[in-house]
Formats: C-alpha cells, structure tokens, sequence
C-alpha cells in the first residue's frame, strides 16, 4: 500500500510540481497516472522511492514513511521497490544478467560486489525474471546488443530480482513501436496479477491506460484532478485531466496511424 | 595560363568589398613576438646565452669540428649488445610498468573521487581534487631529483618518480570522463537500493573502463619516454646510460642507444595505438 498525505514538492528554481496531493494505492492495484506534460506524473513516482524528496507532507510504501535524508532508511525501502525507467537506464557494456543482478545489489555484500559476484540464489532469481519476461536466452549478451523493446524487457526483470511489494514504471513504452508498446504493457500487466505488486505506471497514451489500468489517478499542474476506475474513465473524464479536447496523439493506435 | 574560373551563372558583377586591414591586435601582437623574438636571442652577454648569431658562426657539420656529428657517420653498433645497455632498456620496461600499475591502481580511486558522481559528499570531492592537482602541479623531473636526493641513486626513486607522474596523468584524465558518463544506469541503481560503493562498482567503473585502461596504456608510453630523462639525475633506467656516455663524449655509443630506444618507444607506441583502438 502506497499512501501520500498532502503531499507537496517545490523544485529548488520556484517550480511547485505537486501540490497537496492525498491518495492511498492499495495491494496489487495496476495504478495509470495521467496528465499534460508537466504535470508532475514523474514527481508522483519518483517521490515514492525519494528520488525527488517531498518538501511537504508525507508518504508511505505501507507503514514505512519514506525519509530520503535517512540513507539507510531510504535504501532499505528502495530494495522493496522495483523502478522502471523510459530510457531503460542499462549499463550497455555490460551482460543482460549483470543488469539483471543489479536489482540483487542491496542484499549483496560490499565484498561480493567488489569482486563482482554474486551468490548462486541471486542468480538463479535474476534468471527466473529473466523467464518471466521471455527473454533469458539474451542473459550472456551484452545489453547495448538488444532492441530498445528488449532492453526494457531487461529493466522489467531487474525490477523483478529486487523482490519488490511496489514497481514504479515512467513511461515504460515512450521509446517503444506500439506492438513492442503491448508486450511491455502486458509483462507489467501479469507481474501485477500473478505476484500480487502494487503497480504505479505514468501512460502518455489514454488507450493503453484504459485498457490495462485498474484505476487512473490525473494530475493537472501538480494537482490531483482525477481518481477512479480504469473502466469508469471515458474521454470526457480525460479531457477534464487535461483540460483540453483529445487529439490523435492521445492515442498510441491513433497516433501510430497518423 | 588558367582562364578566370566561373560559376556559368551570369549575375551582373557586384560592388565587391577589398579585403581589410588585420585586426589592430593581430598586427601589433604579430610585430610585437618578432620583436621579442630577435631582443630575446640577440647576442646579450647576460641571461642564457643563448644568441643568434653564436648559433650560426658556430653551427658546423664538419665532423672533425663536431663531435656529434662524428659519431652519428660512424656509430659503434655493438653497443647495442652490450650488457649494461641491455640491462638499461629492462630496466626502463620494469620501471615503466611497476610504476604505471601502481599508479593505475592508485589513480582509479582518485579519479572516481575527483568528481561529484564518484565522491560519497562533497568534501571529499574538493579535498581530492586539490590533492590531485598539487599532485600534478610537480613536474616528474622535479619528483625524481627530490628522490634521488632522499634515498639515493638507482632505480626506486625512478619508479617513484613516475609513480606520481602516472598517477597525475591516469588521474586527471580519467576523472574528465567521470563526468561525462551517462547517468542513468547510476539512477537506477540508486533506485534499486545500492550503496554508493556498489553504485560506482556496477554503473560507474564499467562505463569508465575502457577509458581508464586506455589512459594507463597511454600513461605506459609516458614512463618509458620518461625515464629516458630521469637517468640524468640518479634516478635509473636507460637515462643513466644516455646521461654516461653523453658526459663522456661518446656520441659514437649514445647515438646507437638513442637510435635503439627511438625503435622501442616506436614500437610500443604501435601496439598500445592499436590495442586502444580495439577498447573504444
Ligand atoms: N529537477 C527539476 N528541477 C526543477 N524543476 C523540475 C525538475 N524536474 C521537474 N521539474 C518541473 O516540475 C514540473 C513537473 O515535472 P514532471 O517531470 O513531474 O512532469 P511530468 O508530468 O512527468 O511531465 P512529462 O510528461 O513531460 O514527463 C515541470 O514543470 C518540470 O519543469
Ligand atoms: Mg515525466
């Protein structure tokens, strides 16, 4: 369960991205946040594990108030918190199930990692995620060598070694062609079932959070505007998030089609 | 003759402009470093003595006025087998190499914390990095002569020497790519949980490696070039045999060890441009 309670993050320059937010995220919910450019969808994830501190309010990943300035505090909660990036964030020199293993490292020695080895369970778990998402025949190949689908593919199984209650995923298919864009979203979608972990995931597409999200939360200018089931939003709902008409561009099938 | 070149077009011929004057600055500062030039060198009786006009009424190729000259027409060619000269260029590899690991081991380090990705807090990222310029502030020459004069003659303060040497250059330039790294991978695994030390183990040290192992092949070349020099003050290798025979005045020897040194630094140059080519 992730719970903020008025929540508020002011970027040092002035630029207030999430104001008085207040929300509980239940177990094993698939969470869609939604809103312009702007609006503060990444500042919503990020300050879930602290990578962006609140400078207001509270948050909590169960009863655990995330504390940033509490460094072992803030490592202990992030090992229970998988993180899925845009950009995939691999290091590209190195093998997919070095990448992988990553997501092992808080429960690693110092030692280990210093030798760069890891404990024979930590790598049968990094080779069981990597079967989760189907691609555990690419483990001895070098990250840079995958596709763009297939690298995020990798950071979905390094979220997964970590054993996480929660996954936060930031755009996880701005980067990808809508088939790619589908394999991605449902991975997510069976992780979220099957393991029963709290999925928080920003969508720039209104038809893919639609069709895979059990709830969406919109932000307008840092403001939550919207929280209700997947099934209850329609456009209307949508444009009051984005306080606009929706364009082809909203759409990953229509966009595509343009 | 070549006729006038032409675009085919034709364009009525416009007002062309005439090509200005140089810069004030340009002008003046070019007069100016001639000026410098010829009142530096001119035949002073103060300073380093050096003089134009010297230069030219002593400069002579005849070999039975110019000893080195001599030498380079007939070299003794044996000198190359011989074993002290043998055991000079051994001892110019050994110091190179001690002296390039261990300054890569400890450069790693103070590369990584010469910059806010690596250092744990910012403290320690100022402390090194004045540490690491002070280091590279002293010239290798000055470090070997400093050793020389602390422990004495032979091949440690040689190694010394170019221990500090490598470890300002490994240092320096590894640090440059530090910061240019992508960060990503860095926030990912903050994400995950790591530690600081386990965050530049998995997503620093690979993205730098290649770098680094490049600078200290680099830094390799370096030392034995180096250690050419560092013989004429006590400090061991090859330059103790340059620095003999060239006291001595056998140019007819030093010319035959400069030439088998120019062929190994040539070659080692080869391999290390060709192995670091493959790293990038
Ligand atoms: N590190 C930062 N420093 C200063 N301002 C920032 C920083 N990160 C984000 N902002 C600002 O905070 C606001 C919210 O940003 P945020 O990244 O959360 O938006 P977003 O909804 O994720 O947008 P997008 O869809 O473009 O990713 C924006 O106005 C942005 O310019
Ligand atoms: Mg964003």
């Amino acid at each position: 369960m992730i719970t903020f309670e008025n929540a508020s993050v002011t970027y040092p320059g002035g630029v207030q991205a999430l104001k008085d937010v207040s929300v509980q995220l239940n177990d094993g919910e698939f969470v869609v946040i939604v809103g312009l450019s702007g609006a503060g969808k990444s500042t919503l994830i990020r300050a879930v594990n602290g990578l962006v501190p609140l400078t207001s309010g509270t948050c909590y990943v169960d009863t655990n108030e995330v504390r940033p300035k509490d460094k072992k505090a803030i490592r202990d909660l992030r090992a229970e918190v998988g993180m899925i990036f845009q950009t995939h964030n691999l290091v590209k020199r190195t093998t997919v199930l070095n990448n992988v293993l990553m997501g092992r490292l808080h429960r690693t020695a110092t030692w280990r990692t210093l030798l760069g080895t890891y404990t024979k369970d930590d790598v049968e778990l990094a080779m069981q995620a990597l079967e989760r998402v189907e691609i555990v025949e690419k483990a001895y190949v070098r990250a840079s060598n995958l596709s763009g689908g297939q690298q995020q593919r990798v950071g979905i199984a390094r979220a997964l070694a970590q054993e996480p209650k929660v996954v936060l995923a930031d755009e996880p298919t701005a980067s990808l062609d809508p088939p790619t864009s589908h394999i991605v979203m449902r991975d997510l979608k069976n992780i979220c079932r099957e393991l029963n972990i709290t999925m928080l995931v920003n969508l720039h597409f209104l038809d893919l959070a639609r069709m895979y999200g059990d709830r969406i939360v919109g932000l307008r200018g840092g403001e939550l505007v919207y929280d209700g089931p997947a099934a209850d939003a329609d456009e209307k709902v949508f444009e009051d998030i984005y306080g606009r008409s929706l364009t082809a561009q909203d759409m990953l099938e229509a966009s595509d089609a343009a | 003759m070549s006729a006038t070149p032409s675009l085919g077009t034709d364009a009525p011929r416009g007002v062309r402009p005439s090509k200005p004057p140089p810069p004030p600055f340009a002008l003046w500062g070019g007069i100016g470093f001639v000026l410098l030039t010829i009142g530096f060198s001119w035949d002073w009786t103060y300073g380093i003595g050096f003089s134009i006009p010297d230069l030219i009424s002593n400069f002579t190729l005849d070999p039975a006025r110019n000893p080195i000259v001599a030498g380079v027409i007939d070299p003794v060619w044996e000198t190359m087998t011989r074993p002290a000269v043998i055991e000079g260029f051994i001892e110019t590899f050994q110091l190179a190499a001690i002296a390039t690991i261990l300054g890569g081991i400890v450069g790693l380090p103070l590369a990584l914390l010469n910059s806010l990705t690596g250092a744990p807090n910012k403290t320690v990222y100022i402390l090194v990095k004045n540490f690491n310029s002070f280091i590279r502030a002293i010239p290798d020459l000055i470090y070997a002569v400093f050793f020389v004069a602390a422990i004495g003659r032979g091949a440690l303060p040689g190694v010394l020497a170019l221990f500090f040497l490598s470890v300002a250059v490994i240092a320096k330039l590894t640090a440059d790519i530090v910061d240019g790294i992508d960060q990503g991978p860095i926030e990912s695994a903050r994400a995950s949980g790591a530690s600081h030390v386990q965050m530049v183990k998995t997503a620093v040290i690979p993205q730098i490696l290649p770098g680094y192992t490049s600078f200290a092949l680099y830094t390799f070349e370096i030392n034995l070039r180096g250690s050419a020099v560092l013989g004429f003050v006590g400090a061991g290798g090859i330059g103790t045999i340059f620095s003999n025979y060239y006291q001595r005045g056998w140019y007819d020897r030093l010319v035959v060890v400069v030439i088998g040194f120019f062929i190994v630094v040539f070659i080692v140059d080869r391999i290390s441009i060709a192995v670091r080519k493959r790293l990038l």
